[in-house]
């Protein structure tokens, strides 16, 4: 049984869909192969891969309300390729939008039911994730929390800090909640080529709160790219 | 003023000559939106690639009505269309508010009038519905105060038609 993840972000760094299928990919036995969809460029290699798949993986972020352009290309040569060949994997969707509503993945997902159909492949069901760049974050925030327990550690104070990690460990796992309680069974229907539904979840945090933290993200990245100074809200 | 992005044929352009309007051909002689964020966080709706898109969101922007003719691709915009639309997303602006309920982020250019959708090619049940879903969920994260989808059977349907 071979799968190929395909991550449908051009993003060549800090990309949350390849954080996401990475997550995934723990639960899949037999061969995987990881796939990215960026350019024109990679539509051959990916297409070779998926000749003797039985299942595909798609992994991708929500681009306005629906398929990254450079995928949605990818996907219409996917369909010819698959109908050329004889071809028929059964496919899922692992889609992450940058709204706190998971549900807003709901367009995306249903282009994707389409595509199947079209293409004569099996839609075997998809998770939609809301708040998806903070999965980003909290990986980060993982990171560091296990880097001061360490240092903490080694300086004389491992209980307090065994403590306190387990608490900060406590709260990243509380944010991921929806996404485990999905993602995991769904991980599992996919090693065994089931169907899993079409779920929506989120970043287990308020819209509000969320929103605040949104806000509070791009005002830090902005004035650190120099946005903020150059007509930051203006009508340019 | 309207804007009027389109990816119909070099030989069916014709259809939209005498429209006052202006007029983004998706042609897709332009790249992807890399997901880099750079036309909200470092310069402001201008996109750092310095192609026919470059500044696509304030022809967008600046328009009271957007109309889209696209051909069909499994309910959606195709990908040349699609690409278009990845790369304004400096309409908005990197805050964050409610709009009907949701998430979105708040409009750089304010609010506007009416998107109007026109897809043609041959287009399943199942598509036309996601289609017209794809239009309302477009209209509400643009910030359009109302929106159309039709479905064109062929091309010549838009012959005469008062875009």
């Amino acid at each position: 049984m071979k799968t190929v993840f395909i991550n449908g972000s051009p993003k060549k760094k800090m990309s949350v869909s390849a954080h996401l299928l990475g997550m995934l990919r723990l639960f899949v036995r037999g061969e995987v192969v990881h796939e990215q969809v960026r350019n024109q460029a990679d539509h051959a290699r990916v297409l070779d891969a998926i000749r003797d798949a039985d299942k595909v993986v798609f992994g991708l972020p929500l681009y306005v309300d629906g398929v990254p352009s450079q995928l949605l290309a990818f996907m219409k040569e996917m369909e010819q390729f698959c109908k050329e060949q004889g071809l028929h994997p059964k496919v899922w969707v692992l889609a992450n939008g940058g709204f706190i509503e998971g549900s807003q993945n709901k367009a995306l997902m249903q282009v994707f039911e389409c595509f199947c159909r079209r293409s004569g492949l099996q839609f075997g069901g998809g998770l939609g994730i809301g708040g998806g760049v903070m999965l980003n974050v909290l990986r980060i925030l993982l990171l560091v929390y296990l880097a001061l327990f360490a240092l903490r550690a080694l300086s004389g104070e491992p209980a307090a800090a065994a403590i306190d990690f387990a608490k900060q460990l406590g709260m990243i796992l509380f944010f991921h909640l929806g996404v485990l309680f999905y993602g995991i069974p769904m991980g599992l229907k996919v090693n065994r080529g089931r169907e899993c539904g079409v779920h929506y979840t989120r970043v287990m945090l308020p819209s509000f709160l969320f929103i605040l933290v949104a806000d509070l993200f791009f005002i830090l990245i902005s004035a650190f790219k120099g946005g903020i100074f150059r007509g930051w809200l203006a009508k340019k | 003023m309207k804007t009027i992005i389109h990816d119909l044929p070099e030989q069916k352009a014709s259809l939209l000559s005498g429209i006052q309007a202006h007029i983004i051909s998706a042609d897709g002689k332009y790249a992807p939106c890399q997901g880099c964020f750079g036309c909200w966080t470092k310069t402001p709706a201008e996109c750092y690639m310095k192609d026919a898109l470059h500044t696509a969101c304030r022809t967008i922007g600046h328009a009271d009505e957007l109309v889209i003719i696209t051909e069909n691709c499994y309910g959606a915009y195709s990908p040349a269309v699609k690409n278009v639309l990845d790369r304004s997303i400096g309409l908005s602006t990197p805050f964050s508010t409610y709009r009907g309920k949701q998430m979105h982020h708040t409009l750089r250019y304010g609010k506007k009038d009416r998107l109007t959708v026109y897809a043609y090619g041959d287009m399943t049940e199942a598509e036309k519905a996601t289609f017209q879903y794809m239009a309302e969920r477009n209209a509400i994260n643009f910030g359009f105060r109302s929106f159309s989808f039709t479905h064109l059977k062929s091309l010549e349907e838009m012959e005469g038609m008062k875009l």
